[in-house]
């Protein structure tokens, strides 16, 4: 998918891109070209790119690229595909029922809500609110289990 | 007075409140909001916004072509008379004519009443109805021409031709069409797509050593799914991941499976180890990243420590002093409607629209930003008021535009030492001198 989102595989473009990405949400998949489940994903995003793009930017991220990890260890991804949200240089977060707030694990059941999840956030921000609920119900979030330490 | 202001009221509390679709407005004003000149605007924008669409589709009208469905998806159109979502998807055959459903749905009769009621009710003018549908010759005309067309395609299967029409089209229209005409569950995915049906919370358990003999346990659950489009997805799958396994193997086991082989061949990400997760019912199979470096010690997200976007390692730093004065530029540049400023990162945002302005203009070359652009004013182990603190750092940063770093050692940061430990310390030294 990568010849159809922009895809990051240096920190510099990913850096600039956070911090130029003025007014609008970015929505920022970190996943592997391999995995099944970061395709679907992949695929649901550049569906609705266009339909979000005058509020929100998509852009992928190489989690197997040597500069990206930095990003993976700060925002402590272990599970891929895993989407972290900005606005204005702002990470946003999110409370989707599970204990992490800070990004996105897994990918959408359709197209709408994940233009639903871009829409509250964008909402959230204009409003000068960091961290918001979730607007879909329970049972169209994916669910994973969190591993501490491998255990 | 009163008993006017009393009729008013009365005449206006008659009126029940109405929501007017065009203005997207409740008002109360009964039928005279259609003559008011906000709805008369609001109204003529509307109706040329929709004919501008309504031209696109009609060009396809009179020459029909063929575009892939990959591109289709992109054309939709919304109708604002009938309130629906028009999206091309018909997918039935490998080359679908562009704006199908939207001309399917243009010529169809429950949309042309409900052009009728629209134009009734918000006053646009009765005679214009026509604008806004496709007559019944038309359409048979068109249909006729999408057969042969068609027939062209299967017969001569040129993909060049197809590909300059394609090529030439692809991206630019904005039509779609409604799906009262078609009906969408009965379109297959196109076979070159991999849709994970089984990506559900519903999905069987699977123990984590996921092997060959694990097959007939999860086999049963998964066959509930249309088989078609299945079979394509395993065969995709198998042939994208080169691995060897049976046809049958139901998506998520050949995920992961191929998982599995490309984790076993080696790995070949520098820092990644691609595992398989343990999954209990009710949960997603994500793939599992660990690295290799510990995470605790840097600190991350959770434990509050500094952003990597926003601390730079190389370029130029930030001027603090140019900061007051960014912000009067900006209010005299941009035209458009203010933005709340409460909203965030407004401040980021002011700022950076600034530099961009600039370096557009030329002006500062700015990409990269040092470790240090973020003003230290707490250096509250330090003597002194903020103001000197901030000054001692505006100095080194110019000392820091010349060299690298070392210069940090001029200023040292001390524990706070208190006067009687100071007193007693320069007695000391006086002291032993």
């Amino acid at each position: 998918m990568e010849y159809l989102l922009p895809t990051l595989r240096k920190k510099q473009e990913v850096d600039s891109l956070i911090r130029d990405t003025l007014d609008k949400v970015l929505v920022l998949r970190f996943g592997l070209s391999s995995d099944a489940v970061c395709l679907q994903l992949d695929d649901v995003l550049y569906k609705s790119a266009k339909d979000v793009s005058k509020f929100a930017t998509v852009a992928l991220a190489d989690a197997a690229a040597e500069e990206i990890q930095v990003y993976l260890k700060y925002f402590d991804i272990t599970y891929v595909p895993s989407i972290v949200f900005f606005f204005n240089a702002h990470h946003m977060k999110m409370d989707s029922g599970s204990a992490d707030h800070t990004k996105w694990v897994g990918t959408f059941h359709k197209k709408q809500d994940f233009v639903d999840v871009v829409e509250a956030i964008y909402r959230a921000a204009m409003k000068g609110k960091l961290i918001v609920n979730c607007p879909l119900p329970p049972e169209r979030i994916p669910k994973f289990q969190l591993l501490y330490k491998d255990v | 007075m009163n008993h006017n202001n009393k009729k008013k009221k009365s005449k206006n509390e008659q009126q029940e409140f109405d929501f007017c679709e065009v203005c997207r407005l409740n008002h109360n004003n009964g039928r005279r909001h259609n003559f008011f000149p906000s709805h008369k605007n609001a109204l003529s924008s509307l109706l040329a916004r929709f004919q501008s669409k309504l031209s696109d589709v009609k060009f396809f009208l009179k020459t029909p072509m063929l575009t892939l469905p990959e591109h289709a998806h992109q054309n939709r159109l919304w109708c604002v008379f009938c309130n629906c979502d028009v999206p091309e998807l018909d997918s039935q055959f490998a080359w679908s004519v562009i704006s199908s459903n939207a001309v399917g749905h243009l010529a169809s009769e429950e949309h042309w009443k409900r052009v009728k009621e629209f134009m009734w009710k918000y006053g646009g003018g009765m005679d214009r109805v026509d604008l806004f549908r496709i007559a019944e010759a038309d359409y048979a005309k068109w249909e006729k021409k999408c057969k042969s067309l068609k027939g062209e395609a299967a017969k001569t299967q040129s993909v060049g031709t197809l590909n300059d029409i394609h090529n030439k089209h692809n991206t630019e229209f904005a039509n779609s069409s409604c799906n009262n005409n078609f009906d969408v569950l009965n379109s297959c995915i196109p076979n070159y797509v991999v849709p994970l049906h089984s990506y559900t919370n519903e999905r069987a358990p699977l123990p984590s050593s996921v092997l060959s003999s694990s097959v007939s346990e999860t086999g049963p659950s998964l066959h509930n799914i249309p088989g078609g489009s299945h079979v394509q997805d395993a065969n995709y799958l198998k042939n994208s991941t080169g691995y060897v396994d049976n046809q049958h193997f139901p998506n998520s086991l050949a995920r992961e499976c191929s998982l599995y082989g490309d984790a076993s061949n080696g790995s070949v990400y520098s820092g990644v180890r691609a595992g398989i997760s343990e999954v209990s019912p009710g949960l997603v199979n994500l793939t599992h990243i660990s690295s290799t470096s510990k995470v605790a010690l840097e600190g991350n997200v959770h434990t509050g420590a500094p952003p990597p976007w926003l601390d730079g390692t190389k370029g130029d730093n930030l001027d603090p002093a140019w900061k007051p004065e960014s912000r009067n530029p900006v209010s005299s540049i941009e035209g458009k409607s203010k933005l709340n400023p409460k909203r965030v990162g407004a401040a980021w945002a002011e700022r950076r629209k600034v530099e961009l302005e600039m370096e557009r203009r030329g002006e500062r070359v700015n990409n990269n930003f040092d470790a240090n652009w973020l003003p230290n004013f707490g250096r509250v182990w330090q003597s002194g008021t903020r103001k000197e603190s901030r000054k001692q750092f505006q100095i080194e940063n110019d000392a820091i535009r010349e060299q690298d770093n070392h210069l940090e050692a001029l200023m040292p940061i001390q524990p706070y030492i208190s006067k009687r430990m100071r007193k007693d310390a320069t007695h000391d030294t006086v002291n032993k001198s």
